[in-house]
């Protein structure tokens, strides 16, 4: 009973505060996990002995805390463990925190459906249930051998020990924000690939300001585009080099596209991801004899101090001006 | 100065183009003075004969041609085809237009309508991808061709490129000469493209340079002003695209402009291409010059009006005269049948001269010689046929072996069908197996060749649900919103649209949100009746000499490949092409497989036209009213007039049948009819004279017959102007001139004044409601058969029933059916089914049981199962898995319903070891073998199916509750509610208030005498089944609930007519499901808010102000009856079943 599961109710594209609430969290541990785009995992081994109240008891703490200095609300999970934490987190609500202590895990466990499990996407979980595997209560019953038959023999170990209420996650302290999204939405079907690119540019130009003003740099670029029956294809580039390079963004966006090849697609919506920050001053850059890239930069670092100056919109590239 | 002539004009039959009916086209030529108006479709002639008939009506002379996609020449002018794109990942490739598009116009009479007839054919001919002529192909005597803007020439020019389009002009010229136009449009468009002055100009400047004849056209799309935004709606359609708001759209200035605004055009067109401003008249002097060269006479050259039979030769008739041939094969049938031996003999002789000069006269003889071939060769292919409809009538018919049934012995007329008073083609309907159809089309082909065989059109046109699915889609709705509000429309006309949502009660839900969905509503009725697509009439068969394709143009059909007429029945009809009707009828299948079950399992054979006319026993079952499955009488009220009726023999059969009509429902003649049967009331005829004709019927006139016969013996004016004075009477003002006529013949004849007041009361009434005996006679002898089956064989019944699925309820009723009357339903089994559902002995019980079929499972295609069936016996999973190859998800579907339960462990694992099998084929076969222990599959430990789930498996994947109803599930619940069961329902006393509950059967709101709507439904709660009807008072409470559950529970009261005869009036009604859910969830407290609930308050006046539609026969109709209702047609096993989340798939 010493892990917390926190989520923020944070309005969605909104993971630039994530870091600030981790912050708060930190006031409490060292061990906080960034679940992003909003949660977070917090150990609070040592904090339990220095507050002298049990972790259960420090989830009001948290919230008023956030509320307070941050206007955000949050619901808690508490548990033995991470993964209990994370579950339990699923049946809690803002002021109502849910714990799990260990020796009643199996019994909590037991109603839970398979994709409940952390770890358990939706394809492990649809194996799952197409053989009445639905419940964890019913896949701990089930034989081992069975289990890695269905899934593999790792995957049917760890599920058969997770299932069983065994717990051997540890929370490991980490940085925020692994990823950082964009969307770009049409207001009626869109089949103009123009309009497409046009999209797709002004979303690479966001994600690469953002990342600059960050000071971070990607490792890949994952496009998704949604269509009006609301079924989205998704497809993700890892870039040549770490970048947060504007024109590098849109060139992987735009070969991404090309790929799908659209025709009558009935587009909706466009987002843009970008994944694998890691801070700038870690990534390589490949010099090359080109002079245009160079210039390029140097735009774009002016584009930024003028952006940061007279607001966002005070600088676009011309394709999107009109 | 006579008007404007539109050299290029398309109607509704260019499929998702054109926005306007040619009979609106024509009829608005007339009004804007024009005296000529061309009608040019895209690959198609289909609007041609309607066309023509409209403008005879209109006084417009008709000009024909066709707008026809050509293969160029040159091969880089095909545009973008040589640039393959990349496959999309989502929604399809565009449509690809981009084919250079010329009109062709018919000029010289009936050669230049050949030609188009052939250019037509050539372009369907591939019969994939979209219709291009190819150039070979793309020659023709007596066509003018008018190159527009879409032309490859067009484009040259509007590319700015004068001197290619010269070279492209080159073959053209070299093909039609003198016969190739320049063709400029205006649109008022901007730019260079096709609409634009600026290509019209230079089309104008070119020709003159070029030498060529000029000629203005609009191009017309769509008859008036402001109906642009349809044919955005089209385009879109035709596109599968959505429209673009930042366009372009259409410009809305192809509508039928007059004479004064094409001369506007023509000025401003001459005037930038550089000429001055009178010239104008010279270009319409040209256009009107092209359009007076085009001489199509729609009478003597496209042949409306005269009859072609195929060549004597082919039907027997080589050496001889047809009618020769036809006199010696009816004394042959006479004599093959015995008549000639009968005490009666002389009136068959008689009957079949007077016959046989009534085809003389017609000169018809080759028509009956074609009709009893091509019955003759379905006969030899071992297919059933019957012949229906008035053909029934006539002896000639029956001694070719047409039609079964002996029309001397059951009173039928010669006159109903033919006679020389009518000179109109005859029409022989067949009936075959539906399932052999198209074998049956082959066979004709085979016999008459491709040249003179066609099969007949059948326009798909837009009615509300599809026309709304194309808006939205169009104006990029939400398409699960779409969905929402087409399924919520029954099917009715799409200009019906709004005036539907004011007045159904179940449509108040999208009423209420109509405005948001802003133009949707103006375009769907804009689309109404507008033609969307073309499929095979399901019957008619279009037989000819060999100038067929001069005559019509045919195009393969999607699928079959079969050659099709582009025109639909009523064209074929005014054209005098002659049309055999070879309808499949799903029960004969069904009968054929049934004998052909009983055969297999029992070594008898079984003939089915030979079984004992009058079997007790099958009229014992027909009385008892439990005739699901039979043909004809299976319907809830044709199940309530038969318990009423108490049919006894087979002309109480043929009674029923045709007093089951709208007609006489309407006219009330069933409760007289049954009064006089049951001896209740005193049989009455209008004088003695009339009592022979009545006396089958009890002095109720029920056959068109009878009023032949009436008219006939009360005048003497002769059963053939009888029947021409019968048809006289549903038209008002023909009545007013017969009703004169009839009182001073028969007044000459000597009968009273009341007499023939009461007799002209009988016939009058009557109009046109009843029905032909002759068509009831041949409808009957399929009921007979097919009760008698049920009685005698109902194993081999309910399996053919169930393979070939003829009714109008789903399987998993028949199924409910069979298991009530005792008839094993055995599971399926890959060892023991088939590919077809068979008959076969139940050791425990020793009955007849039908094992289920393979082929229903769901998704299996036909060579699965076809290899599952050949590979039996399988010994084990493996063997199974290796022999019979059934794809991943077919296999674990088997698992799911048992069917492999055969070869040991439970479903789910045998579903694991089936994957791992897969696995395993795919070359990386795990550590562990999975079958140890020979031929019995180890167990892995997994949770079996529990009872929910293997039913909710059977419907998820045979759409039946095979091993049990599955209203059982739901019986603790009924119980608590009191609901009463069907079979208790029998007890329930006229006036008890009840409450009923079963799964929703089938839907209908057919018209009534009442004139109201009433909604009939049926269900089925495994001990039988509940008719209900809900009047219109109970449907703004129920309407929408009734249409859109699958499982309904109902409160209601108990109506009694008779002791066979009862349902329930609906007075309130539930969505079971939903109820059981909250009784699951929140036990019975949950449930009572929900019954408690009121339903929506009634709307109090009548939202259709009293509004009825007067049909042609005389009886009135409340608006919206007789319409197909909303919601789904029937449950599929998916739907009545909630997915559990353990469920087992």
């Amino acid at each position: 009973m010493t892990i917390l599961c926190v989520r923020f109710q944070l309005p969605p594209m909104y993971e630039a505060a994530l870091p600030g609430l981790l912050g708060l969290l930190e006031e409490f541990t060292p061990v906080v996990e960034a679940l992003p785009p909003d949660g977070a995992l917090a150990d609070l081994r040592g904090a339990e002995r220095y507050f002298g109240r049990g972790a259960a008891d420090l989830a009001p703490v948290i919230r008023v805390r956030a509320l307070a200095r941050y206007g955000v609300d949050c619901v808690i999970g508490a548990g033995p463990g991470p993964m209990l934490a994370r579950m339990a987190l699923r049946e809690a609500r803002p002021g109502v925190t849910r714990a799990v202590p260990g020796d009643a895990a199996a019994e909590f466990l037991a109603d839970q459906p398979v994709a409940a499990l952390p770890g358990v996407g939706s394809r492990t979980a649809r194996t799952l249930c197409e053989y009445g595997l639905d419940t964890l209560g019913r896949v701990a019953a089930a034989p081992l051998s069975t289990l890695q038959r269905l899934v593999g023999t790792k995957a049917g170990r760890e599920l058969h020990e997770k299932a069983n209420g065994v717990d051997r996650g540890r929370v490991v302290p980490n940085a925020v924000s692994r990823s950082l999204a964009t969307e770009r939405a049409f207001p009626h079907d869109e089949l103009d690939p123009d309009r497409h690119r046009r999209a797709l540019l002004s979303a690479a130009e966001e994600l690469g300001t953002r990342l600059r003003a960050l000071d971070k740099v990607c490792r890949t670029l994952t496009l998704t585009v949604r269509y009006a029956d609301r079924s989205a294809t998704t497809r993700s580039r890892s870039l040549k080099e770490p970048t947060a390079h504007s024109a590098a963004l849109t060139k992987a966006a735009y070969g991404m596209y090309e790929a799908l090849g659209l025709q009558r697609a009935r587009v909706r919506a466009i987002t843009l991801r970008a994944e694998g920050l890691d801070p700038a001053e870690q990534a390589s850059y490949q010099l090359t004899f080109d002079p245009l890239d160079e210039r390029a930069r140097r735009i774009e670092a002016v584009a930024d101090r003028a952006r940061a100056k007279f607001g966002p919109g005070a600088i676009v590239p011309g394709a999107l001006a009109a | 100065m006579p008007g404007f002539t539109h050299l290029r004009t398309v109607s509704g039959f260019s499929l998702r183009y054109g926005a306007s009916h040619p009979e609106r086209l024509a009829g608005r030529a007339e009004e804007r003075g024009m005296d000529a108006l061309a009608l040019t479709d895209r690959d198609t002639l289909a609007g041609a004969v309607r066309f023509a008939k409209a403008c005879e009506k209109a006084g417009v002379r008709p000009l024909f041609g066709a707008d026809l996609a050509v293969d160029p020449p040159e091969p880089g002018e095909r545009g973008g085809r040589g640039a393959r794109r990349r496959t999309p990942v989502r929604g399809g490739a565009f449509i690809d237009e981009s084919t250079p598009r010329v009109t062709f116009l018919a000029r010289d009479g009936a050669t230049a309508w050949a030609e188009l007839c052939r250019l037509v054919s050539a372009a369907h001919r591939s019969g994939e991808g979209p219709p291009v002529l190819p150039w070979e192909d793309c020659r023709g005597d007596g066509l003018t061709v008018l190159l527009g803007p879409a032309s490859d020439v067009g484009r040259a020019l509007a590319a700015g490129r004068p001197d290619r389009a010269a070279r492209l002009l080159a073959p053209w010229r070299e093909r039609y000469g003198d016969a190739l136009r320049l063709e400029a449009v205006w649109h008022g468009r901007t730019g260079t493209g096709p609409g634009s002055l600026r290509l019209a100009a230079r089309t104008v400047g070119f020709a003159a340079e070029q030498r060529l004849r000029p000629v203005l056209t609009n191009a017309v799309r769509y008859a008036d002003p402001g109906q642009g935004p349809v044919a955005d709606v089209l385009d879109a359609a035709r596109r599968l695209v959505p429209i673009a708001p930042a366009g372009p759209h259409d410009s809305g200035e192809r509508w039928l402009k007059g004479e004064a605004a094409m001369l506007a055009v023509a000025e401003r067109i001459v005037e930038a291409a550089g000429f001055r401003r009178d010239t104008a008249y010279r270009l319409l002097e040209q256009t009107r010059a092209a359009a007076a060269e085009c001489l199509v006479d729609p009478q003597d050259d496209i042949g409306i009006g005269s009859v072609r039979f195929p060549e004597p030769g082919l039907v027997g008739a080589g050496r001889r005269t047809a009618q020769r041939v036809l006199a010696s094969r009816a004394a042959a049938g006479m004599v093959l049948r015995g008549y000639d031996r009968r005490p009666d003999a002389r009136t068959y002789w008689e009957r079949v001269h007077h016959e046989l000069d009534i085809v003389a006269h017609h000169g018809y003889a080759s028509y009956f010689l074609t009709v009893a071939q091509v019955v003759d060769d379905v006969r030899d292919l071992g297919i059933r046929v019957a012949a229906r409809g008035s053909g029934a009538g006539s002896l000639v018919n029956h001694l070719l072996g047409i039609a079964h049934a002996d029309p001397v012995e059951h009173g039928l007329l010669m006159e109903r069908f033919l006679s020389t008073r009518r000179r109109v083609l005859p029409d022989i309907d067949i009936d075959v197996e539906s399932a052999r159809r198209l074998e049956v089309y082959r066979a004709i082909i085979g016999r008459f060749g491709a040249e003179r065989v066609a099969t007949v059109a059948m326009p798909e046109t837009y009615r509300v649900r599809h026309a709304i699915r194309d808006v939205g889609a169009a104006l990029s709705m939400d398409p699960a919103d779409i969905d929402r509000i087409a399924k919520a429309f029954p099917h009715i006309r799409a200009r019906d649209a709004r005036a539907a949502m004011e007045e159904l009660p179940e449509l108040r839900g999208i009423a209420a949100e109509a405005e948001e969905h802003g133009k949707l509503w103006e375009l769907v009725e804009g689309l109404d009746a507008l033609p969307r697509g073309v499929a095979m009439h399901p019957c008619g068969v279009l037989l000819s000499d060999a100038s067929l394709l001069a005559r019509t143009p045919v195009m393969p059909t999607s699928g079959e490949g079969l050659p099709m007429s582009q025109f639909d029945k009523e064209d074929v009809e005014d054209l005098g092409l002659l049309k055999l009707d070879v309808l499949g009828v799903r029960m004969q299948s069904a009968m054929a497989h049934a004998a052909a079950e009983v055969e297999r399992a029992t070594g008898t054979p079984l003939d089915l036209d030979a079984i004992p006319p009058d079997d007790s026993s099958t009229y014992r079952l027909i009385r008892s009213a439990e005739t699901l499955g039979c043909f004809q009488i299976e319907s809830p009220g044709q199940r309530d007039l038969v318990g009423r009726l108490q049919p006894a023999d087979f002309h109480d059969l043929v009674v029923d049948i045709s007093l089951f009509r709208p007609g006489p429902v309407a006219a009330d003649m069933v409760r007289p009819f049954i009064e006089a049967r049951h001896g209740r009331a005193p049989i009455r005829y209008p004088h003695p004279d009339l009592a022979e004709p009545l006396r089958e019927t009890y002095g109720v006139v029920v056959f068109h017959e009878q009023i032949i016969d009436i008219v006939h013996l009360m005048t003497g004016c002769g059963r053939d102007e009888a029947d021409r004075v019968r048809r006289g009477l549903s038209d008002p003002e023909s009545q007013g001139r017969i009703r004169f006529w009839f009182a001073q013949a028969a007044a000459a004849k000597g009968y009273s004044a009341e007499t023939i007041a009461r007799t002209w009361e009988i016939v009058e009434a009557f109009g046109s409601y009843g029905f032909c005996k002759a068509h009831a006679v041949a409808f009957a002898v399929p009921t007979y058969q097919s009760a008698w089956l049920k009685a005698h064989h109902p194993a081999a019944f309910y399996a053919g029933l169930l393979t070939h699925d003829p009714g109008m309820y789903p399987k998993r009723l028949l199924l409910a059916d069979a298991r009530r009357r005792g008839v094993p339903v055995l599971p399926l089994d890959v060892n023991r089914s088939a590919v077809a559902h068979r008959i076969e002995l139940e050791s425990d019980s020793g009955a007849w049981g039908v094992r289920l079929a393979l082929s229903d499972v769901h998704g299996i295609s036909a060579a699965e199962a076809e290899r599952v069936a050949a590979g039996q016996p399988y010994t084990s999973l493996l063997d199974f898995w290796e022999r019979a190859r059934p794809s991943r998800p077919l296999a674990a579907r088997l698992a799911q319903v048992g069917a492999l339960d055969a070869f040991g462990a439970n479903r789910r694992d045998l579903q694991l070891h089936l994957t791992e099998l897969q696995r395993g084929a795919r070359g990386a076969r795990g550590p562990q073998l999975p079958l140890p222990g020979g031929h019995r599959t180890a167990p892995a430990g997994l949770p079996d199916l529990d009872d929910a789930e293997r039913l909710s498996a059977e419907l998820g994947v045979l759409s039946m509750d095979a091993s049990r109803n599955l209203m059982d599930d739901h019986q603790a619940f009924l119980d608590e509610l009191g609901v009463v069961s069907a079979r208790r329902l029998r007890t329930a006393r006229h006036g008890d208030t009840v409450l009923v509950a079963g799964a929703r059967a089938a839907t209908q709101t057919p018209p009534i005498r009442s004139g109201k709507r009433v909604i009939f439904t049926t269900l089925d709660d495994g001990t039988g089944l509940v008719d209900l009807a809900f009047f219109d008072d109970s449907h703004d409470a129920c309407a929408h609930t009734v249409f859109h559950s699958w499982l309904l529970l109902v409160r209601g009261v108990v109506q009694r007519r008779g002791p066979r005869s009862l349902s329930v009036v609906g007075a309130a009604a539930w969505n079971l499901a939903d109820l059981v859910e909250l009784r699951r969830e929140g036990g019975l407290d949950a449930v009572a808010p929900r019954l408690a609930e009121p339903g929506e308050p009634p709307a109090g006046a009548d939202p259709v102000h009293g509004r009825r539609i007067r049909m042609e026969t005389g009886y009135e109709m409340h608006p919206w009856a007789d319409l197909q209702p909303p919601g789904e047609r029937a449950a599929t096993g998916r739907k009545l079943w909630h997915q559990s989340p353990g469920s087992a798939g």
